[in-house]
C-alpha cells in the first residue's frame, strides 16, 4: 500500500520533474521561433523519452550523494528495513511530497528552480525528520566531490556562472562573425543551429533526471522486498519513468518556457544558439567528469550569458535576481515541506499516515492547477510581449501574467 | 574545505571543454554562415545601399559547407558520449580521436 503510493508519488516527481525542465532546452527555441512552440515541445518530449531508456546504468545510488539512507551497494541500509521497510518507505514518499510540493509551487510562479533541488532538498529534509542530522550526508568522507555540498552546493554555484561565460564569450564571437551578413541568411542558418543544439540539451536531460526516479523507485521497490537486484532496474520502472517524464516534458510548463525565453533577455536566434550550445556543452563535459548539476542552473546561466554577450541586449536583472532568490530557497524550502511530511505522515503512523500525506499532495496539486488557470499561460501566449505596453494599435489581448 | 578544492579543480576543466566545444563550434558554424554568405556574394552581405555585392564566390560555399562538417562532427560526438555514458561506456581522448571504453 505505502509502497503503491511511493511509486504513484516517484512518477508524479518525474512528470512535474518533465514540464518543469522543458523550458531549459526549448525556451529560447519556441522564443525565437526557430519551432514553433508545439512543435518544440514535441521534440523536446520525444527526446527526453528516448533519453530515459538509453539510461540503463545503475542509478540505485542515486540518494547517496545527499542523505545516509542505502548503503553503497544501493541496498537499503539494513536497521532501516525492521518494519518491512516502512520507515525507509515514509522517509521517501516524505522527500517525494517536499519535491512536487516546491516543483508545483515554482511552475505557478513561473520560476526555473531546480528539479534535482526540489527532490534532494525533500529527501534532506524527511531523512532530517526521521534520522536525525547525522543522516544526511553533508560534506563526504573527504576521498572526492561528495555530499550536499560537494554534489549539490557548489555545482549550483560554479555551473551557472561558467556556463555564463561560456554563452557570452559564444555570442560576442558570434554577433562579430556574422555583422556583416544578410539577415536571410543568418536567420536561416541560426535556425537550424538552435534546433540541434536544444535536441542535444533535451536528450541529455531525458538521460539524466529520468535515472533519478528510476533509481528511487527501484530503492523503495527494494525496501519493501520485491526487488532484490541491485544491479538492475526493473524494466516497468523504466519505462514508466521515461513516459512520465516524456508526457510532462511534452506537457510543457508554459510559465517557465516564458520566463526563460521572454523574461530574462528578449532572445535573438544568434543568442539561442550559444544559449543552447553552452548549456548542451556544460552539461555533457559536467557529466564526462562525474559533476552533478542541475540544468535548469545552466540553461539560466547561459541564457544570462547570451544577454550579456550581445551588444545593446536589455538583461531584466530583477527576473535574474528572483531567480537566483528562489535557487537559494529550494533545498530548504523543499526540505521543511519533506520534514513536515514525515512528522504528520510518523505521528498518524502506518499505512494511515502515509495516505494522509499523500492526500495534502493530491490537495495541493488541484489546488495548485486551479489557481494556474486563473491567468493560465499555454503555446498561445507564451511569446506575449514580457512588459504590458499600452498600444493603441492592437486589440485587446490576451491577459498575460506579469507577475510570474 | 576539500570539496571546494575538488570542485574548483573540476571547474577549470569543464569551463576549458565548454569553451572549445559550447562557444568554438557555435562560432565554427557563425563561420560557416558567413562563408556562405561571401561565396554567394550579390546581396547575401551586407553592404552600403546602392552599391551591388561582388559575383558569386564558390570558394566560399565549399568552405562553409567543411566549417559545418566540423560542427555536425562535434555534434555526432556528444550524442556519442550521452548515448555511450548511458551503456556504461565513456569516450576516451587517450588517443587523440575518440574511443567508446568501458568505465
Amino acid at each position: 500500500m505505502v509502497l503503491a503510493l511511493v511509486v504513484v508519488a516517484a512518477l508524479w516527481f518525474d512528470f512535474t520533474n518533465g514540464f518543469h525542465d522543458t523550458a531549459n532546452a526549448m525556451a529560447t527555441s519556441i522564443a525565437t521561433g526557430a519551432l514553433k512552440p508545439k512543435a518544440a515541445v514535441l521534440l523536446a518530449g520525444v527526446l527526453n523519452l528516448i533519453g530515459a531508456f538509453l539510461s540503463v546504468q545503475v542509478a540505485l545510488t542515486v540518494t547517496n550523494a545527499v542523505v545516509r539512507i542505502q548503503g553503497s551497494t544501493g541496498a537499503p541500509r539494513p536497521e532501516l528495513l525492521a518494519d518491512g521497510g516502512s520507515a525507509l518507505l515514509l522517509i521517501v514518499l516524505a522527500g517525494l511530497i517536499g519535491g512536487i510540493v516546491w516543483n508545483l509551487l515554482t511552475w505557478l510562479l513561473g520560476l526555473p528552480s531546480s528539479s534535482s533541488h526540489a527532490l534532494f532538498g525533500g529527501l534532506i529534509g524527511a531523512t532530517i525528520a526521521g534520522l536525525g542530522w547525522a543522516g544526511v550526508n553533508w560534506n563526504g568522507d573527504g576521498s572526492k566531490l561528495d555530499g550536499v555540498v560537494g554534489k549539490v552546493l557548489l555545482p549550483a554555484v560554479l555551473s551557472p556562472v561558467i556556463a555564463g561565460a561560456v554563452a557570452a564569450v559564444g555570442t560576442w564571437v558570434i554577433y562579430r562573425v556574422t555583422l556583416s551578413v544578410a539577415a536571410r541568411f543568418t536567420d536561416q542558418g541560426f535556425r537550424w543551429g538552435q534546433i540541434g543544439s536544444a535536441s542535444l540539451v533535451s536528450l541529455a536531460h531525458g538521460t539524466n533526471d529520468a535515472q533519478k526516479t528510476m533509481g528511487v523507485i527501484t530503492l523503495a521497490l527494494i525496501a519493501a522486498g520485491d526487488w532484490t537486484d541491485t544491479k538492475n532496474i526493473p524494466l516497468w520502472v523504466k519505462v514508466a519513468c521515461a513516459l512520465a517524464i516524456g508526457l510532462g516534458t511534452y506537457l510543457g510548463g508554459w510559465r517557465i518556457i516564458r520566463t526563460l525565453g521572454k523574461g530574462l533577455v528578449e532572445i535573438a536566434p544568434r543568442q539561442g544558439l550559444a544559449a543552447q550550445s553552452a548549456s548542451a556543452a556544460v552539461i555533457l563535459a559536467s557529466s564526462h567528469l562525474g559533476f552533478a548539476l542541475s540544468t535548469t542552473h545552466v540553461a539560466t546561466g547561459s541564457i544570462l550569458g547570451a544577454g550579456v554577450g550581445q551588444p545593446g541586449a536589455q538583461v531584466r536583472w530583477r527576473v535574474a535576481g528572483r531567480m537566483v532568490a528562489t535557487w537559494l530557497i529550494t533545498l530548504p524550502a523543499a526540505g521543511v515541506v519533506g520534514a513536515v511530511m514525515w512528522w504528520i505522515g510518523h505521528l498518524i503512523g502506518g499505512a494511515a499516515g502515509a495516505i494522509v500525506i499523500f492526500v495534502v499532495l493530491v490537495a495541493t496539486s488541484v489546488a495548485v492547477y486551479v489557481r494556474s488557470r486563473r491567468a493560465p499561460v499555454d503555446h498561445n501566449n507564451v511569446n506575449a510581449d514580457w512588459d504590458p505596453v499600452a498600444r493603441d494599435d492592437e486589440q485587446p489581448r490576451v491577459p498575460v501574467p506579469t507577475a510570474s | 574545505m576539500h570539496n571546494l578544492g575538488f570542485a574548483l579543480d573540476g571547474a577549470w576543466r569543464v569551463l576549458l571543454a565548454s569553451l572549445i566545444l559550447g562557444a568554438g563550434l557555435p562560432v565554427l558554424f557563425a563561420l560557416g554562415i558567413r562563408s556562405l554568405a561571401w561565396g554567394a556574394g550579390g546581396d547575401a552581405e551586407v553592404h552600403e545601399s546602392g552599391v551591388t555585392g561582388p559575383t558569386p564566390r564558390p570558394i566560399g560555399t565549399v568552405l562553409g559547407w567543411a566549417c559545418f562538417a566540423v560542427v555536425l562532427l562535434g555534434v555526432v560526438l556528444g550524442i556519442t558520449f550521452i548515448v555511450a555514458s548511458g551503456f556504461g561506456k565513456a569516450l576516451s581522448f587517450e588517443h587523440i580521436y575518440p574511443t567508446i571504453v568501458n568505465k
